[in-house]
């Protein structure tokens, strides 16, 4: 489960590739290095273009050189802050719903062997291909009846379906890594089958839940698709639809444009400095396979 | 049920039989069984019901969400209805509309290509970085999450950054290519290179997330086995094709399958850079169907090519799943 967390254990037996002699390895290890800061930098150029836009200033702004004014403009004198609420609100509770509905079922996933179990995972994995572009018209039409387009309680409902399968991989492969005699030692104390969960395995789960709350968090966040279709009025827009807005207003005017999309980006990059060490998607290969 | 041993004893009923799988001495007293059934059958009943309430909420939210669009679908690839309205039935109308159209099967082909460089170039990336990242870079705590932020990133801002970038022939890249003696490049206006584009700004968006699947299998990989095949001899090649690539195979066919359906169902990486154009060398099945619901105002046909896709994948998923499973148990 855990990637990263071991961070240098290859060292001594050298990942097995590069170990030789002591000189060779350590200069093959700088030019592995080199190597690794070329290919990042080539990677991430697109991103660092975002950045150093978003520090020129404004068209007619008399400014020059590289200024935070952009940012401060488009955070004070566009909606970009409302945008950026909105956000927020469906993000989080995209991420607060989807684990609490998806760590039990995950624990099923996870501890269940019947036939209606494997049933449902089958029923995940199909669910998981069905085109969302296209269920967005019906469930657009539904949603109209019910009330629910252009609030942000349509587009979490969506994003809570949507990331449910994978949600539900995520944790039944965390669960897996914990051995069932846990349960049963907590059984033999009195606990019921709900308690044994709750106290035992949801007490020692963190990890797995903070990597299902990033990927919940991730696809609300990131989300253009279905806010495009089921947001109607700009005061309700998260900042992906803000941004596409904005972008047609000032086609010409790229600075505002990327201080905007600066603002999107950060919330995912600081999560995952943050948390980087908790995030696997590597589970999801094991839980799928029904180890 | 005394003698029915711990795991019988404590957790009978539905996960009986998780029991008895990591504890193969379980198995002995199963026999047992029957007499003891009975005595506990209403604590049988409530763990059923325990776990069956577990994982109703998500039941419920999946079935929801999906059973309707799915019902809608099948309903109106026979009808010639709008967008408002259900329209007349017109039986398989639709479909033979679809068949004969060259625009479709444009499309499929797109979808496909689309598909096999998605999946095969963004594991081929990905692959190279997690076993660099493996032997042992110095920082590659750090490389690791910054060669994520590509697919961390939201689409809507990697795809505004590469349309500056390659968009217009003021744009930076056609400058450098003009510069360095290509003459004038429009990346997304000639129909060839506006499909590379994509497919390329596809694996730039995917390839972590196959860096990240590869890595866990990688790390499940014991050092003692390459350690083995170096005494023999083995050369790096050869650890690479006969020990590393079969270890982490069952994983790589996953990721593959998992990327498979991504990029089918890709909507945003390609209509947020491209709309489908330049005159639809870009458009694949799902920009397809949007564009002749949300522009033709064709919902009948445009739910039709959806309704054939999700018809395929559910056969095709279905199909890889038994399979994946399958492995699962040898």
């Amino acid at each position: 489960m855990s990637t990263t967390t071991r961070t240098s254990t290859s060292a001594p037996t050298g990942g097995g590739q590069l170990a030789v002699r002591p000189d060779r390895r350590s200069s093959a290890r700088w030019w592995g290095l080199a190597l690794y800061v070329v290919v990042t930098a080539v990677v991430l150029i697109p991103l660092i273009s975002v950045f150093v836009l978003a520090l020129r200033p404004r068209q007619g702004s008399g400014l020059t050189g590289y200024t935070l004014e952009t940012i401060t403009y488009v955070l004070t004198q566009t909606q970009s802050i409302i945008w950026l609420e909105n956000s927020m609100l469906v993000a989080l509770a995209t991420t607060v719903v989807a684990v609490v509905v998806a760590a039990p079922a995950g624990y099923v996933l996870s501890r269940g062997r019947s036939r209606a179990v494997s049933g449902y995972s089958l029923l995940l994995f199909i669910v998981q291909g069905f085109p969302v572009v296209v269920f967005v018209i019906p469930l657009f039409i539904l949603f109209a009846r019910l009330d629910l387009v252009d609030t942000p309680g349509g587009l979490i409902i969506i994003y809570v379906a949507s990331s449910m399968s994978v949600a539900c991989w995520m944790m039944a492969a965390y669960f897996d890594s914990i051995p069932v005699t846990l349960e049963e030692a907590a059984w033999i104390d009195g606990c019921s089958l709900f308690g044994g969960f709750v106290r035992v395995i949801l007490r020692n789960s963190l990890p797995g839940v903070l990597s299902t709350a990033i990927f919940t968090f991730l696809v609300a966040w990131n989300d253009y698709l279905v806010a495009v279709v089921f947001l109607r009025s700009t005061i309700n827009y998260t900042l992906p639809v803000g941004l596409q807005t904005f972008f047609q207003q000032n086609a010409t005017d790229w600075g505002p444009v990327m201080a905007t999309a600066v603002i999107m980006m950060l919330p995912p990059i600081i999560v995952f400095a943050a948390l980087n060490k908790y995030f696997s998607v590597g589970g999801i290969g094991g839980s799928l396979a029904g180890r | 049920m005394t003698t029915s041993g711990p795991a019988g004893a404590i957790a009978p009923g539905v996960i009986e039989s998780v029991t008895r799988h990591e504890h193969p001495g379980g198995d002995h007293s199963q026999p047992g069984l029957p007499g003891g059934m009975r005595r506990t059958s209403s604590r049988v009943r409530r763990e059923r019901i325990t776990m069956a309430s577990l994982v109703l909420p998500s039941i419920i939210l999946v079935v929801l969400i999906n059973a309707y669009p799915v019902f809608y679908a099948a309903v109106q690839s026979v009808h010639d209805g709008t967008l408002t309205s259900t329209g007349d039935f017109v039986g398989l109308d639709n479909f033979t509309a679809i068949l004969t159209s060259p625009d479709f099967w444009a499309s499929a082909r797109f979808t496909l290509v689309f598909t096999v460089v998605g999946v095969f170039g963004s594991w081929a990336v990905g692959l190279a970085l997690a076993l660099g990242l493996k032997a042992g870079v110095p920082g590659r705590s750090t490389f690791r999450v910054l060669l994520l932020l590509p697919w961390v990133v939201p689409i809507v801002v990697s795809a505004t950054s590469w349309s500056w970038m390659v968009a217009t022939p003021s744009s930076p890249v056609p400058q450098l290519a003009e510069a360095l003696g290509f003459g004038q490049v429009l990346f997304l206006a000639d129909p060839l290179l506006a499909q590379i584009t994509v497919c390329v700004f596809k694996v730039w968006v995917s390839f972590p997330f196959m860096m990240l699947m590869t890595s866990a299998a990688l790390e499940s990989v014991d050092d003692n086995v390459y350690q083995a095949a170096r005494m023999d001899g083995a050369n790096r090649w050869q650890t690479f094709t006969q020990i590393t690539l079969p270890m982490i195979a069952r994983s790589t066919y996953i990721s593959w399958i998992l990327m498979a359906i991504f990029c089918v169902n890709d909507f945003p990486t390609i209509f947020l850079l491209t709309g489908g154009g330049p005159v639809n060398a870009t458009t694949s099945l799902v920009v397809f169907a949007y564009k002749l619901v949300f522009t033709n105002f064709q919902t009948g046909i445009g739910v039709a090519v959806a309704f054939l896709m999700t018809v395929g994948l559910v056969i095709v998923s279905t199909i890889l799943y038994r399979q994946i499973r399958k492995a699962g148990i040898e």
